[in-house]
Parts: structure tokens; sequence; C-alpha cells
């Protein structure tokens, strides 16, 4: 028998043959159009030159055209409005919600669990429920908000360019918060009772063993939760597709779906790829840094 | 003192109980809407239980051409879920076993393609798919793509499962006379059963939901999934809400079913995936 047939059937080589299996299919389909992207970006690509194989070169127009144009400054904008918010809110709602089922009572996990189902939906049919939800004339909200005398005119979340972005803020986070509830109540799980109990014991209040003893020990988790946070909210395409298609006239337009509007709308496919080209840099940074942190973790 | 005890209890779960009554409105809501008719829908102000109950579900099945759109969703994921759960188990069983700075670095890598979002990969992945022909067998195309997306996300869930089996069975199995392959597949893989089957079924839930790419790489309405479907019924001046959230409802009660009956496994297959 010869060595390489030996090696799959009885040594590492058959370690190395199970993992090459998905890296040669992610090769092709992840690597493969991450890189052809980045060549895409320096090219003219349009409907004419779409099939050809020779396209020309233009070097860094592409990124001049999309950095300068009047919108671009509103929708980088919109992003970091979108991002920051989103993960502020699902942090702080999942974080008091993960507090608050940590609290012995029957049926605590069971109706924690049921939470997920919102993340479970297809974003597609959470944003048609919600469009529901926030319709200006008829939409619940108003009516709740109205009812609580909060506003006394309606509001119309989605066709008002200053409301816009806030409409997709509120489902993405009622998406979100699930996933940062679980998360954390994992790490909370993780923290030892009698560390409290000793601290009780002190005399120490529940807010000063919150801040000395559950935040402290929580550091690890919360970086995980908000990186994981980040990167989920820069996936963020369907709310924005069933709600407001990114306007009116972009308020609430952000670069991951302007990206895909250049491409699939406009027809301005290089320019596509150089907002995308950008966005991709921006996500793998936030996600190198949390897998560096979290092996970090591990290794002390 | 034991009879505060037991109250404060059931003074926590009434709080719990309604706390998960706010959270999950939008999902009564949208059953509510889907039995309300006419102008039941746009009253103001909104009725929270429909006046004369409406069962649409026949008729909206019927209208809105249901059948195609709901088989091309199940098509699609029960392909990329083949695909997936066929390349991605081996390489979490070997991500969980070998330790060595070669296999980091695959970990790593792995965990970077995991986070690439769908809206800013489909521009390459459009621009190639189409050079090659591969539009002309559109949902193949949106399979490969999805498979891609979700496959690394498979093999860090299938790695978490995998560390769990206890090494020695495997080596036990292989002083016996076993291959390699014999003992993963007798020995690792039935002992990860329940971690494989619920990473299948997130797969699976996800990529019935999928939209990015199926709206981008599928032109003919009869390969269209749901969510396409759905988004082409919404548009801005919509005014079928009943057949919207009929629609809707259609389409998400398996799903909430699927989820509500195995919400346990699902929840601690997600932690320990997400977190290690």
């Amino acid at each position: 028998m010869s060595a390489p047939t030996s090696s799959f059937r009885d040594g590492r080589g058959f370690d190395r043959i199970l993992v090459w299996i998905t890296l040669g299919f992610l090769i092709v389909f992840s690597a493969f159009p991450l890189v052809y992207n980045v060549i895409m970006s320096f090219q003219n690509v349009d409907l004419f030159t779409l099939a050809s194989f020779d396209r020309p070169f233009v070097g860094l127009d592409n990124y001049d055209e999309v950095l300068t144009r009047n919108a671009t400054q509103i929708i980088v904008r919109n992003t970091a409005v979108f991002v920051v918010l989103s993960v502020a809110a699902q942090l702080s709602i999942g974080f008091a919600l993960a507090l608050f089922f940590q609290q012995r009572f029957p049926g605590a996990t069971w109706l924690r669990g049921l939470f997920l189902a919102g993340w479970i939906m297809p974003g597609l049919v959470v944003g048609g429920v919600w469009s529901f939800i926030l319709a200006g004339d008829f939409g619940v909200l108003n009516w709740l908000l109205q009812t609580l005398g909060v506003t006394d005119d309606k509001i119309f979340w989605l066709s008002d360019p200053s409301k816009s972005l806030y409409s997709v803020i509120i489902a993405n986070v009622w998406v979100g918060v699930p996933f940062n509830m679980i998360l954390l109540s994992v790490g909370l799980a993780a923290i030892p009772d009698d560390i409290y109990e000793a601290a009780e014991l002190d005399g120490a209040g529940r807010v000063w063993r919150f801040l000395t003893i559950t935040l402290p020990l929580m550091r690890a988790q919360l970086g995980a939760v908000i990186s994981l946070g980040i990167i989920f909210t820069l996936q963020q395409f369907d709310l924005f597709a069933a709600l407001t298609q990114g306007g009116p006239s972009n308020g609430s337009n952000v670069m991951q779906y302007w990206s895909w509007e250049l491409s699939f709308q406009d027809y301005r496919i290089g320019q596509g790829s150089a907002v995308s080209v950008l966005m991709i840099l921006v996500v793998i940074g936030v996600a190198a840094i949390y897998v560096r942190s979290t092996r970090h973790e591990h290794a002390a | 003192m034991l009879r505060d005890e037991r109250l404060s209890q059931y003074a926590l779960l009434t709080v719990a109980l309604a706390l998960v009554a706010t959270y999950l409105f939008p999902v009564y809501w949208m059953y509510v809407t889907a039995l309300k008719s006419g102008n039941e829908i746009v009253a103001w102000p909104p009725t929270f239980w429909p006046a004369d109950p409406d069962f649409a579900a026949a008729e909206v099945w019927e209208r809105l051409q249901m059948a195609t759109y709901m088989k091309n969703s199940v098509i699609i994921a029960v392909g990329v879920t083949l695909i997936v759960v066929t390349l991605g188990t081996g390489c979490g069983y070997a991500l969980a076993r070998v330790r060595s700075r070669w296999m980091d670095v695959v970990l790593f890598a792995i965990l970077m393609m995991q986070v690439l979002p769908s809206s800013l990969m489909i521009t390459p992945i459009f621009v190639a798919f189409s050079q090659i022909g591969l539009l002309d067998y559109p949902r193949t195309a949106v399979i490969l793509a999805q498979a891609a997306k979700v496959l690394p996300f498979y093999v860090v869930l299938t790695r978490a499962t995998f560390i769990q089996v206890p090494k020695e069975l495997e080596e036990a199995a292989l002083v016996d006379g076993n291959s390699r392959i014999g003992a993963f597949l007798s020995i690792n893989v039935p002992l990860a059963r329940n971690g494989i089957l619920v990473a299948a079924l997130l797969i699976f839930l996800q990529s019935l939901g999928e939209y990015v790419y199926s709206r981008s790489l599928i032109q003919a309405r009869a390969f269209q999934p749901a969510t396409v479907g759905l988004q082409s019924f919404m548009g801005p001046n919509t005014s079928d809400w009943q057949g919207v959230m009929t629609y809707a409802a259609i389409y998400v009660t398996p799903i909430i079913l699927f989820f509500v009956l195995l919400q346990r496994q699902i929840v601690s297959g997600l932690t320990s995936g997400a977190l290690k």
C-alpha cells in the first residue's frame, strides 16, 4: 500500500482531507469572490462589460466616485447611527432581561427561550410585520404613543426621511435582543453564587454587587456580545428591503444596502464592489479583534 | 418566610409572562391581522381581537401562488443543508480533535468567512456566476452561495459538539482494527448526533428565510422562494395587509412550531457554538 493511502486510512492525512473538503468549497465560493470583488472594484463593470473577462482597469475611480457623492456623507452617518444605536439598545435590553431571568422562579429558562422566536423568524417576515405596526395612518405603535400621550400627531415612521432610519433600528433591536440576552445569560450563570453571598454578608447592596461583581466578571462576555452585535448589525439587509428600501431619499440607507443598490438597481457594479470592499474590511477588522480577544481569554 | 418566597416567585413569574407577551406582541399582531378583513385592518383605534374573524389561508395560498414559492424555499433550504452537512461535519470533527498551529489558522480563516455579509458578497458572486453560466440554474446558484455563507457557522457548531465526545472510545475502536473513517462514522458521528441535528436544523431554518441571494440571482418567478414572493406583494403602497399577514403567518408557523418543540436543544446548541 502506498504511503498516502495508508496515511488517509490511519493517520493524520484523514484529518487533513476532512478539513480540505470544507476549505476547498469555501475557497471556491467565498475566498475567490472576495478576491474577485477587490479586482472588480478597480475596473469599470456595468451591463456591457459584465460578461467580459477583459475589462478596462480604471484605477481608484470607483472609490473616488463613491466617496465623493453627495449621498455618501448621509449614508456613512446612517450606518454609524444604525450600528451604535442598535447595538447599544440590544445590549442594554438584552442585559436587563438576562439579569431578570437569572432569578429563580418556575419556568424561567423556558420562558427565556421563547424570546428566540423573534430571532429565528425570516428577516423579511419580521420586516413585513413591523411595517404594518409602524404604518403612519393606522399603525398600532402610533396608537400606543398617542394613548400614552407621548405624541399628539401621528408619526410617519416609514415615509418621513428623518424617522425612517429609526424604524429600521426599532425592528433590528427587536431581532437582536434575544441573541444578546441568551449569550449574556450564559455568562451570568457561570458566576458562582457564593461570591454574591459573601458580598451580601459584607453588607453590599444590589446595585453595589452588580457594579463590583457582575460587571467586572462579565467583561469578556460583554466584549464578545458587542463584537457579535456589530457584525450582525452590519449584516442586516432584509429589514431595509422590507421596511424602507433605504429611502426616502437615502434617509435610511446604509453602506451594506447601498452596495447592493449600486450593483443591482443602478448597475454600477464596479462602484458596488468598491463600497463592498470597504465594508468587508470593517467587518473583518471587528471580527479579527473579537476572535483574537477570545483566543487570548482561553490562553490566560 | 417560606410563604414570602412562594409569593415572590409568583410575582416574578407574572412579570416574566408580561415581558414575554410584550416582546412577542408583533407575532400576535401578525396572526390577528391575518384574521381581520376589510375595514377592520385599518380601523382607528385598532382592534386587538377580530370582530368578525375571517380565515383567508386557503384563498391567499391560491391567489398569491404560495405553493410555488414555498416549494422553492424548501428546495433551496434542503439543498443547502445537504451540502453543508456532507462537507462540514468532518471538518468540525477534525478541528475538534487535532490541535496544531495549522488547525488554528484554518479555524481563524473559517471564523473570518463566517462574518462576511451576504449583501456585500452578492456583487462578485453575481458577476462570477453569470460569467460561467451558472445563472441558468438559478436555484442551484442560490444553494451554492448560501451554502458557502452558512458552512462556517455549521463547522463552528459541530466542532463544539465533537469536543464533548470522549477521545477514548474512538481510540479503543482504532485499537480494535477500525480505520479512521470507520471509527469516525461508527463512533463519533452517532455520539455527536444531537449536536449535528440541531446545527443542521439551524442551517435549514436560516436558509428557509434566505433573501439577498435569491432576490439577486433568481429572475424567473417560477424559481423564487417565499421571501422574494412576500417582498413583491409588500410594495410601498400595499393595501392588502390581510393577504400579506396571512402569507407571513402560513410561512412562519412551521418555523415557530419547529422552534417551540426543539427550543431547549436549539438554545444550548447556539450558546455552545457562539462562545467557545
